[in-house]
């Protein structure tokens, strides 16, 4: 024990005598002066009767002083206390923020507002203490402000259905870890473990999502997976609809731990929208009964080739069925007239809306400027991988000349042997374009398979881009080029700049449409988590505790406060009262 | 403290009228009609004439018609002797009490002399003090007022002793108002009674006051008696207090049911009343006054 620490306990015991000598105290009494003792007499005689009764309420009386004292102390003493907690280092509070962190427990809370509780105790408990969370790193601190660490609380909750990474801080001197054990993840012993788990039935979505058909026939199919993560059997209503249309309604007997798997096959055309949702008695989780999913390939997306000979390019789209092209002449051409745009030498004044694929365009200023002199057969060098490039042989691709373009912000995927670029990208705020700098008629694009596959491979990238696959809830990085993200709720989420991207926090399941350098697309959030929903189990020992209450959630010492407030009140109640002594 | 009482209040007391239930033989003629026939104006009856009585009373008038002497006889109007027996002990020091047992004294000696009555204040405490026969007529109400305004309160309350020293005087029988808080260790049921026992009629002023029947100081107290100087640690409890208030209240209520029972007089005069509504209309409710 620490000197300070001792010092404390020594108040807090000064306190207690001190309180038993003032109570035992025989102080003065008044002098009252009175015309006859006669009457007296006569109360005095009654009041002998009643002397046991005095002495219990005297040692009652003294009980609850000597209480009072010692509360008063102890809460008086708590900055000594702090002072040990300083003079030991800093306390690191890690909370699991996963999503099996919403689940239920049976006193009507749950498993997250118990973690909160608890960590308000710890960080009570004194010394500098730093907060942080598995999905976000570290939120507040190191401070011994507790109103700080008090408001981070607030300002937190579970966001991940993945584990996140182990927040790092370099002097932490303790590190107590809140957490219901869901996912597992290594822990070094000195970690001391705050167990919020408790067992819960439940019965959520496992995966869900969307694909194109293998077969011939086209179309798509979808995949669900439901699983009952109860130590009994559950009915459950499962439905998958398709915008509007209901695609699956049926009831289920769900038999302890068993898992329920289902194809689902889905038409060519039709609404892109997917959605899942089942429902239960016994289920703790909430964010897990629903799932949604994209077909992409069912918007048709519709592409203008702008040149003075559209043909070339019509007729190389033709035949995809989820485009559909249409040739302009230069003097046709309006800015917001298509999902992707092939400007085919020729290029407008200023960018489109829409992004575009611009052809061995002339010198405008959004593009760049086309020099003077062709470079006869160049040799194709891929220059860095890029989703353009996919399925390209360079080999097969023969250019008879190019022409070097001066391209400021763009990314040069493809260039010649010589330097000058073949094909280049430009993904920012301001346009989200393909340049070829070499013409199909410089080029071998009826017999060669790398120009179409190429040209393709460019819509594709512009009018749907390829974001990523489905994700969990949490914070998502996406291109340098989007300019707007809306939650499914019709919000628009915040975008932080980092580096050579934005991330988005996406923290609940459902369809975000982003919007990327004029191409919009699809981003799919789903749970999908078999360690989330299954909140039978845990990772954690059983030495670590069981469920705490979750009353009691402010400082202990304010609680310590308001019971000595109490007990005061208490005794100047019955003092006048004269129920004690 | 002077006492003063003023002229409306005085006024007042002159058309009351000291009724007694009895009538007292006097010495002096006085406007209380005695039993005993003699000089007075009020005829009353006849009876036969015998040796040696006042032939100025034959009423001839009769003698002509009957052939009968028969003397006339009138009832004598005699003065009432009215004893102020005023406590003076030291438990009567608090200043409200002792000033309200020298204003009734005041008054009730002012109605006794406006009335002619032979009035006699006797202070007392452990014993009697020095009378104080101030005469005749309400003229002497001043003299009467200095000598009350003079007194001071001191010693023990000793009502046998007292009550016994007045009584083994002689005196004539009349009205004794004994006007004191009764406070005695030894009970005051028994000197009273005494009075009675030696032929007069008895009035108790039972005076008390709110520091005598409550206690308003909580907690660990001494209390000094004023009179004896005996000291009592008490701690006084609301359930103390009220135990107090009971007694007193007890008190107050076993002398008020002696005295019925012995067809005394009682009226509890506390110091919180106004001084003339007692002498007014609660000394009227008690059939002293009429």
């Amino acid at each position: 024990m620490s000197v300070a620490a001792m010092a404390g306990w020594l108040l807090v015991a000064a306190a207690g005598a001190a309180a038993v000598g003032v109570f035992r105290l025989k102080v003065r009494p008044r002098r009252v002066t009175v015309s006859s003792l006669v009457l007296w007499g006569h109360v005095l005689a009654e009041r002998r009767d009643q002397t046991w009764w005095d002495r219990v309420r005297w040692a009652v009386s003294l009980v609850v002083t000597v209480l009072i004292a010692v509360v008063l102390a102890i809460a008086v003493a708590r900055p000594l206390m702090r002072a040990r907690g300083q003079g030991m280092g800093r306390t690191l509070l890690i909370v699991d923020s996963s999503l099996s962190m919403l689940a239920k427990t049976r006193d009507g809370g749950t498993r997250w507002e118990h973690a909160m509780a608890e960590v308000r105790r710890q960080a009570a408990a004194g010394g500098e203490v730093v907060l942080a969370t598995t999905g976000q790193g570290i939120v507040e601190g190191p401070t011994t402000d507790l109103s700080l660490i008090d408001a981070a609380l607030d300002s937190i909750h579970p966001r991940s259905s993945e584990a996140g990474q182990w927040p790092r801080l370099g002097q932490a001197d303790a590190i107590h870890f809140f957490t219901d054990g869901a996912l597992a993840r290594p822990l070094s012993p000195s970690v001391v473990v705050h167990s919020v788990y408790e067992e819960a039935a439940n019965i959520g979505i496992t995966a869900f999502g969307a694909r194109p058909a293998t077969s011939e026939a086209g179309g798509a199919e979808a995949y669900l997976e439901v699983g009952n993560f109860t130590s009994r059997a559950q009915p459950a209503r499962i439905t998958v609809t398709r915008g509007t249309a209901v695609l699956v309604d049926r009831q289920l007997d769900l038999a302890p731990r068993e898992v329920f798997r289902q194809v689902i096959q889905l038409g060519a055309t039709g609404d892109p929208r997917l959605r899942a949702h089942v429902k239960a008695q016994g289920d703790a989780l909430a964010i897990d009964d629903e799932a949604f999913g994209w077909i992409e390939e069912a918007r048709v997306v519709d592409v203008a080739v702008v040149s003075e000979r559209p043909s070339v390019f019509t007729a190389l789209l033709a035949r995809d069925r989820s485009l559909r092209v249409r040739g302009l002449k230069p003097q046709d051409y309006q800015p917001r007239g298509a999902d992707v745009f092939i400007f085919d030498r020729w290029a407008p004044a200023d960018p489109p809306v829409a992004p575009a694929l611009c052809v061995a365009p002339p010198t405008v200023n959004w593009v760049g400027v086309r020099g003077e002199t062709d470079e006869a057969l160049p040799r194709w060098v891929p220059v860095e991988p890029h989703v353009l490039l996919a399925g390209v042989d360079p080999l097969t691709v023969d250019i008879r000349k190019v022409r070097r373009y001066q391209l400021a912000t763009a990314r040069v995927v493809s260039a010649s042997d010589r330097g000058a670029p073949l094909v280049a990208v430009r993904d920012d705020a301001l346009s989200r374009l393909v340049l070829f700098a070499f013409a199909p008629e410089d080029a071998n694009p009826e017999v060669a398979a790398a120009f179409p596959i190429l040209t393709g491979n460019a819509i594709e990238w512009l009018a749907r881009p390829h974001l990523s696959e489905p994700g969990p809830p949490g914070p998502r990085l996406l291109p340098a080029s989007t300019t707007r993200i809306t939650a499914p709720s019709g919000k628009s989420l915040p975008l932080v700049q980092t580096g050579d991207g934005v991330v988005a926090q996406m923290e609940t399941p459902g369809l975000y449409l982003v919007e990327v350098g004029g191409a919009r697309s699809v981003v799919v959030v789903n749970v999908n988590a078999p360690d989330v929903s299954n909140l039978a189990t845990t990772t954690l020992p059983s030495s670590a505790g069981p469920l705490r209450g979750l009353t009691g959630t402010g400082p202990w010492w304010v609680r310590a406060v308001w019971l000595a407030f109490v007990l005061v009140l208490a005794e100047w109640w019955t003092w006048a009262r004269r129920i004690t002594v | 403290m002077t006492l003063r009482l003023d002229h409306d209040f005085l006024t007042k007391l002159e058309y009351l009228h000291v009724v007694s239930k009895r009538a007292f033989a006097g010495q002096h003629r006085a406007d209380r009609l005695a039993q005993k026939r003699g000089r007075g104006l009020e005829f009353a009856d006849h009876r036969a004439y015998s040796a040696g009585d006042d032939f100025r009373h034959i009423d001839w008038k009769a003698y002509k018609r009957l052939n009968r002497l028969l003397l006339r006889l009138f009832d004598e109007e005699q003065d009432l002797p009215i004893y102020l027996l005023i406590d003076i002990s030291r438990s009567m020091a608090e200043a409200a009490k002792f000033d309200h047992a020298r204003r009734i004294a005041a008054a009730l000696c002012y109605v006794g002399l406006a009335h002619l009555d032979h009035v006699t204040l006797v202070p007392f405490a452990g014993g009697l003090g020095r009378e104080i026969n101030p005469g005749r007529g309400k003229g002497r109400i001043f003299r009467v007022l200095q000598q009350l305004d003079a007194l001071d309160a001191g010693g023990t309350t000793d009502l046998a002793e007292s009550l016994k020293q007045f009584s083994s005087r002689r005196r004539r029988t009349g009205l004794c108002v004994v006007i004191s808080d009764f406070l005695d260790p030894k009970g005051p049921e028994d000197p009273v009674k005494m009075l009675s026992v030696h032929g007069h009629e008895v009035f108790a002023i039972h005076v008390t006051s709110r520091h005598d029947s409550h206690c308003d100081v909580y907690g660990e107290v001494r209390l000094l008696d004023i009179e004896t100087g005996r000291t009592q640690d008490i701690d006084v409890t609301p359930a103390a207090a009220a135990a107090h208030h009971r007694a007193f209240e007890a008190h107050a209520a076993a002398l008020a049911q002696f005295c019925a029972r012995y067809r005394l007089g009682y009226i509890r005069a506390d110091v919180s009343q106004p001084f003339e509504d007692i002498v007014l209309n609660a000394f009227r409710s008690g059939q002293f006054l009429a």
